[in-house]
């Protein structure tokens, strides 16, 4: 697959074509006969009892075909992430703004809203635990009675922390925190349902997982999941955001309690005040080291608001747990995660997963360090870097890593590191000029231990035209485009070809998420096991009919080559002949992120294998008078293993530093007593074409040695984890000071400028 | 729920009898990109949309001395405008700033004025450029000061029957320099954390002959930075004067927090922009000076 | 609420509709002219999905009451390909991977269509400008900026070769 015209090509994605001339229909765009709006009643409240709730009058307006309180849902009345503690509709008490209390469905909006109006509560306001260090104390009243507040506590220790603080020649100590991050995918939340002829609940889904969208629908409704289907349609962006469940099962409930199929998208105020958010954290970190600047421990407590339910906290923190000791080489680690329970904002998945957290503090850390000790920021990466086959501290050995150290030379060389302080440092008296950088390594997959496997069906027609049926949801991030082009590549036909029939749990089997950086991957796997197949049959009814040996055979845009030339032969001939002697045409593969025994005592739980690696360096302007910070500069240089396509690589890399230059300055959910008072995308400043400098990009190609198609890596999370840090380290660069808060808004940096 | 009822009146005439017979209750309605927003977030819920667009006053037009801008001029369409670029440039450098494209391409001059933010991006420079607006009623035309406009946030002296039509502004004698800055949280679509315009006029001894400094968002209207401009009225521009004058304006907000920034940030901004703003003009004069 | 008729060039073709003073251009291109390619992302011309050509100029149409646009010329993202043939601007922006997600694309594409109209020269600075008011969540703006030179160029050239 070295000279492919179809892998490491800027192909198109399958879908271009609908989406720049509007015929791709997204849930809003949807439009089913007799379909009713859907819309939702939540809390005005951060933490109330109900003492009263009557839809009596809602019911009775002409043109509302369904009220819906928890009494009418048949089935389970949760969300089932993680831990069914989460309402669909609240039974005696809100916990949180976004809490849903009933659910309407009526012939148009305005009828709608108008059921919505006539919906009677009455709440008694209760007061709310929303500072979490005081909800973490003994005796703290418990927002969900019977449950404690602290809902995880776990410590994780490698080698001995304490005797190696001792041993230290220098320590640095901080305390960090990182706010609440709203996803802001352009599409919001929606989903539409409707009941079939054969009594079929089938849910089109704005989702990441559909084939757990159908489990937990099923469960709300008390029906078995085969009489239940979920779709997706084209997906406007989630990054995390829609991996728990939204309102696709409130849709379900509606159009089976309305008869009538039913929409319900969420308006974007709404949609800021009720998903996930990433988890706010507050983390104290002490780092150790020798006086040449060699890692010796690294002791962590964090904390983090985890809003009234489960959802994805306890993942979230074991993620923070298993990268915050970077991509370095420590033994001694300490890490304490604790999750608390508040009525803030619930939190959850968020691009990156408790790593973007993680590597703000570490990475602080780092340059704390290095400035403590005289020594210069790409050194002292260099010197505690990890390389192939380095141990971590999570006991894990890395199986590729020379890509640790390479991105940092790479970046250093890009942005022109040695020769920085040449640059005018202070090109006006108010304005100074600084360097800083990132590296990191993120994860692919779940992790060791949990079920993490995609299934693939691919068939191939008699006229060499394939179809690839897979679950894994496209919100954009191009796995359907990698699963096309790898497919196509494998069985030597055109990428056009092959027809990429979208998650349908009825059509296409389950994937599981699309997160964690997994699908193409594991997805990517099962393409070309199953392609592989397929491409057996071909390869021997083309050895049968030209008597040539399969070595000297190839399958290429659609035609049989034999020792590289063009044989009269074409795929579609042989395809023909296959399925006329009945060769496997049809393959299903199920592959899973593979884990090996011989990985002595692994001690970190969950922990994954196969690690992308990159760097960022930015280049600041801080105005000393404003506290402005101006990305003069940002390089990125990511290893991506093998580039399937290079449109969808840089794409996640550009998009992923947006994302993070957003988080490093200007992005947060300002929250005040569990109400959040920038739910717009006007007052939640996310940057824009004019914000952005023009990223200088560099991506690596290292193979990953197993397990992965091709060598390819997982690409999605890792562009928005080193962004912040690197523009911190930046600004400390140019300011002299240190910040230890995201954002860095321009308040906080004329505040620590003036420190 | 009801809608508002509409209609587009082929003239003024009509429009002005409908405010009339209508009042409060009837909205003027031009680019509408602040009214739809206050009418989706029930914030206003008017019986009645007037929209002007049939009537003319979408023009910009060279008066004997000065420009009259119709009320219902985009901010695409001053942006567009020479006169303005060339002699108006802290209006010019407002409209710049103003949201994104789109927004500029329906909002309008008299929308902004109307709609009576504290934050709204035109409002100091056409204070700085001692703007007069022309109010028209089914009985009478006045035309006013914009300096006494707002009287307080989303609150104005126009009477319920009445509807902006003009803003007039002076020729401005040479040599005069002007500037707008905005301090916001991005470079488009943002709401101003201060913004603010400044007009200096000097005399033949280069001495200050008439200050304006007009702060935005830091008080409940954009307000005249009046003790600061009168310590510099009669002087000569000096960097000690235009620092004393930038810590007197910072002492003249009444700024509060909110969701973009803190009432002491603003007060501190205030003092940096003012400073900067008048050095610019400084150095503009001298520029302007030197050549001429 | 009484209903208004309302007379509008949608995509070169009249459109007679009838709606309510209140509603938005966005909904009655989405719900009554069933023209669904256009987006709502915030209702509040913040993120700029929703942008449509109005009689040559990009607006957000969520911020256009629909009796406004009474005998408007108005282009969506419906009337950019003519026969299905796609116009140097749309191939350029599949080729160059100038979005992830496409939901924000339709409202892109037209304020860059509405920058092409008047300048097939547009420098960087300009482009960015133009899509000022555009926000894309999913892979920011590079994308855009080189799908729209290239767009430009090709442009440029068949402008040439009809001259010569």
């Amino acid at each position: 697959m070295n000279d492919s015209n179809i892998v490491g090509q800027w192909t198109s994605a399958p879908g271009a074509h609908d989406i720049v001339t509007g015929k791709a229909r997204y849930c809003p765009d949807l439009r089913l006969p007799g379909m009713l709006i859907g819309k939702l009643l939540y809390s005005p409240h951060a933490r109330a009892r109900i003492r009263h709730l009557d839809v009596s009058k809602a019911r009775a307006i002409p043109g509302v075909f369904a009220v819906m309180t928890h009494e009418d849902i048949a089935g389970e009345n949760s969300y089932l992430y993680a831990a069914p503690d989460q309402p669909l509709l609240a039974v005696d008490e809100v916990r949180f703004q976004g809490d849903a209390v009933a659910a309407v469905a009526a012939v148009d909006e305005q009828t709608a809203d108008a059921a919505l109006n006539a919906i009677e509560v009455e709440y008694e306001a209760l007061e709310g635990l929303f500072d979490p260090l005081q909800a973490m104390q003994a005796g703290a009243e418990q927002v969900m009675s019977g449950e404690e507040n602290v809902m995880m506590s776990r410590t994780y220790r490698s080698g001995d922390v304490e005797a190696a603080l001792a041993a230290a020649d220098v320590i640095v100590e901080n305390t960090y925190t990182t706010p609440w991050a709203e996803h802001a995918f352009l599409e919001t939340e929606g989903g539409v349902a409707m009941v079939d002829d054969e009594g079929v609940v089938t849910v089109w889904s704005s989702c990441q997982a559909p084939h757990r969208d159908r489990m937990q629908i099923a469960r709300a409704l008390a029906v078995p999941e085969s009489m239940v289907r979920v779709i997706t349609p084209y997906i406007g962006g989630a990054f995390g955001g829609k991996d728990e469940a939204h309102v696709q099962i409130h849709a379900a409930l509606l159009a089976c309690a309305a008869g009538r199929p039913v929409s319900l998208v969420r308006g974007r105020r709404e949609s800021i005040l009720t998903h996930v958010k990433r988890h706010p954290f507050i983390v104290e970190c002490t780092t150790a080291a020798s006086s040449d600047g060699r890692l010796l421990a690294v002791k962590v407590r964090a904390i983090a608001d985890a809003g009234p339910y489960t959802n994805a906290t306890h993942e979230v923190l074991n993620k923070f747990g298993e990268f915050i000791g970077g991509p370095y080489q420590v033994q001694n680690l300490e890490v304490e995660q604790i999750g608390v329970r508040t009525n803030n904002p619930i939190t959850g998945a968020f691009r990156g997963f408790g790593a973007p957290q993680a590597a703000f503090v570490y990475e602080s850390q780092m340059d704390d360090l290095a400035r403590k000790l005289d020594i210069d920021p790409l050194q002292i990466r260099l010197l505690n870097g990890v390389d192939t086959g380095t141990r971590m501290y999570t006991g894990v050995v890395v199986r590729e890593g020379s890509t640790m150290k390479e991105s940092l030379r790479k970046a250093a060389e890009m942005i022109g590191w040695e020769k920085r302080n040449q640059s005018e440092r202070r090109p006006a008296s108010h304005l100074r000029r600084g360097w800083g950088m990132a590296t990191i390594l993120k994860g692919s997959g779940l992790g060791r231990g949990l079920a993490d496997h995609a299934g693939v069906v691919l068939e191939m027609h008699r006229d060499g035209s394939v179809a690839l049926r897979s679950g894994a949801a496209d919100m954009g991030q191009g796995i359907v485009t990698v699963m096309a082009q790898l497919a196509a590549e494998k069985l030597g036909v055109d990428i056009s070809s092959v027809r990429v029939v979208r998650a349908d749990t009825a059509r296409t089997p389950d994937a599981g998420a699309s997160c964690a950086s997994r699908q193409v991957i594991v997805s990517g796997n099962a393409v070309l096991e199953a392609a592989e197949t397929i491409r057996e049959s071909l390869m021997t009814i083309a050895a049968g009919k030209t008597k040539i040996s399969k070595d000297r055979l190839e399958l290429k845009g659609g035609k049989l080559l034999v020792d590289g030339e063009p044989h009269a032969l074409s795929v579609a001939d042989l395809a023909l002949r296959a399925i006329a002697w009945g060769y496997p045409m049809h393959a299903e593969s199920r592959c899973h992120f593979e884990y090996p025994d011989d990985v002595p005592e692994v001690t970190y739980k969950y922990s994954q294998e196969i690690f992308q690696f990159c760097t960022h360096i930015a280049q600041v302007l801080v105005d000393c008078e404003t506290g402005q910070v101006t990305v003069e500069r940002l390089v990125a240089v990511h290893d991506a293993g093998k580039m399937i396509n290079p449109g969808g690589v840089y794409g996640q890399i550009e998009g992923g530093c947006a994302q993070g230059i957003g988080y490093a300055l200007t992005e947060e959910l300002v929250v005040q007593d569990g109400h959040t008072q920038n739910a717009s995308l006007e007052n939640y400043v996310i940057p824009m074409a004019l914000d952005l400098p023009e990223l200088e990009m560099g991506v690596l190609e290292v193979p990953e040695p197993s397990g992965t198609p091709l060598g390819a890596k997982g690409i999605a999370e890792s562009p928005i984890i080193p962004t912040a840090p690197a523009i911190r380290n930046a600004i400390l660069d140019a300011i002299g000071k240190p910040l230890y808060q995201l954002p860095m808004n321009a308040e906080r940096v004329l505040a620590a400028v003036e420190s | 729920m009801n809608g508002p009822e509409y209609i587009a009146p082929a003239n003024l005439g009509d429009a002005l009898r409908i405010k009339h017979e209508r009042g409060a209750q009837a909205r003027v309605i031009a680019g509408g990109t602040d009214l739809i927003l206050r009418m989706r977030d029930k914030v206003l819920a008017p019986d009645l949309l007037i929209d002007l667009k049939n009537v003319s006053l979408d023009t910009i037009s060279d008066s004997d001395n000065g420009i009259r801008l119709g009320a219902c001029v985009t901010l695409s369409q001053i942006l567009s405008e020479p006169v303005i670029t060339g002699s108006y440039p802290a209006l010019a450098g407002a409209c710049r700033e103003f949201a994104g494209p789109p927004i500029r391409n329906r909002g309008t001059l008299g929308g902004n004025l109307v709609n009576a933010s504290p934050a709204a991006d035109l409002v100091p420079p056409l204070l700085a450029y001692d703007a007069n607006l022309v109010l028209a009623s089914s009985s009478a035309v006045r035309e006013l000061p914009l300096t006494g406009f707002f009287t307080g946030p989303g609150q104005t002296v126009m009477a319920p029957d009445e509807i902006l039509t003009e803003v007039r502004l002076p020729s401005m004698p040479a040599p005069t320099a002007s500037v707008f800055i905005k301090l916001g949280q991005r470079r488009s679509m943002a709401i101003s954390i201060v913004n603010l315009a400044i007009r200096l006029t000097l005399d033949d001894a280069s001495r200050v002959s008439a200050a304006r400094i007009v702060l935005g968002a830091v008080a409940p209207t954009p307000i005249r930075a009046g003790a600061s401009e009168a310590l510099l009225t009669g002087q000569e521009l000096s960097g000690e004067l235009i620092a004393l004058a930038a810590k007197k304006a910072s002492r003249e907000t009444s700024a509060i927090t909110d969701v973009r920034a803190s009432k002491e940030y603003r007060e501190k901004m205030t003092r940096v922009l003012v400073r900067r703003a008048l050095e610019s003009i400084r150095d503009e004069l001298q520029r302007s000076e030197s050549s001429g | 609420m009484a209903e208004i008729d309302i007379r509008m060039t949608v995509n070169g073709s009249v459109q007679q509709l009838k709606a309510g003073a209140g509603r938005t251009l966005l909904s009655v291109l989405r719900e009554e002219a069933g023209l669904t390619g256009t987006k709502d992302g915030c209702s509040s011309g913040d993120c700029g999905a929703c942008v449509v050509i109005l009689d040559g100029q990009p607006v957000n149409s969520c911020m256009v009451l629909a009796p406004q646009a009474e005998g408007s010329q108005i282009t969506t993202v419906e009337g950019l390909a003519v026969d299905d043939e796609l116009q140097p601007l749309q191939r350029a922006f599949a080729e160059t991977w100038a979005f992830q997600c496409g939901f924000c694309t339709q409202g892109m594409l037209m304020s860059c269509h509405a920058l092409l109209m008047s300048n097939l020269n547009p420098t960087r600075e300009e482009i960015l400008t133009a899509i000022s008011g555009n926000l894309c969540r999913c892979t920011a703006y590079q994308g855009v900026v080189k799908a729209v030179e290239q767009a430009a160029a090709e442009m440029r050239s068949q402008d040439q070769n009809r001259h010569e």
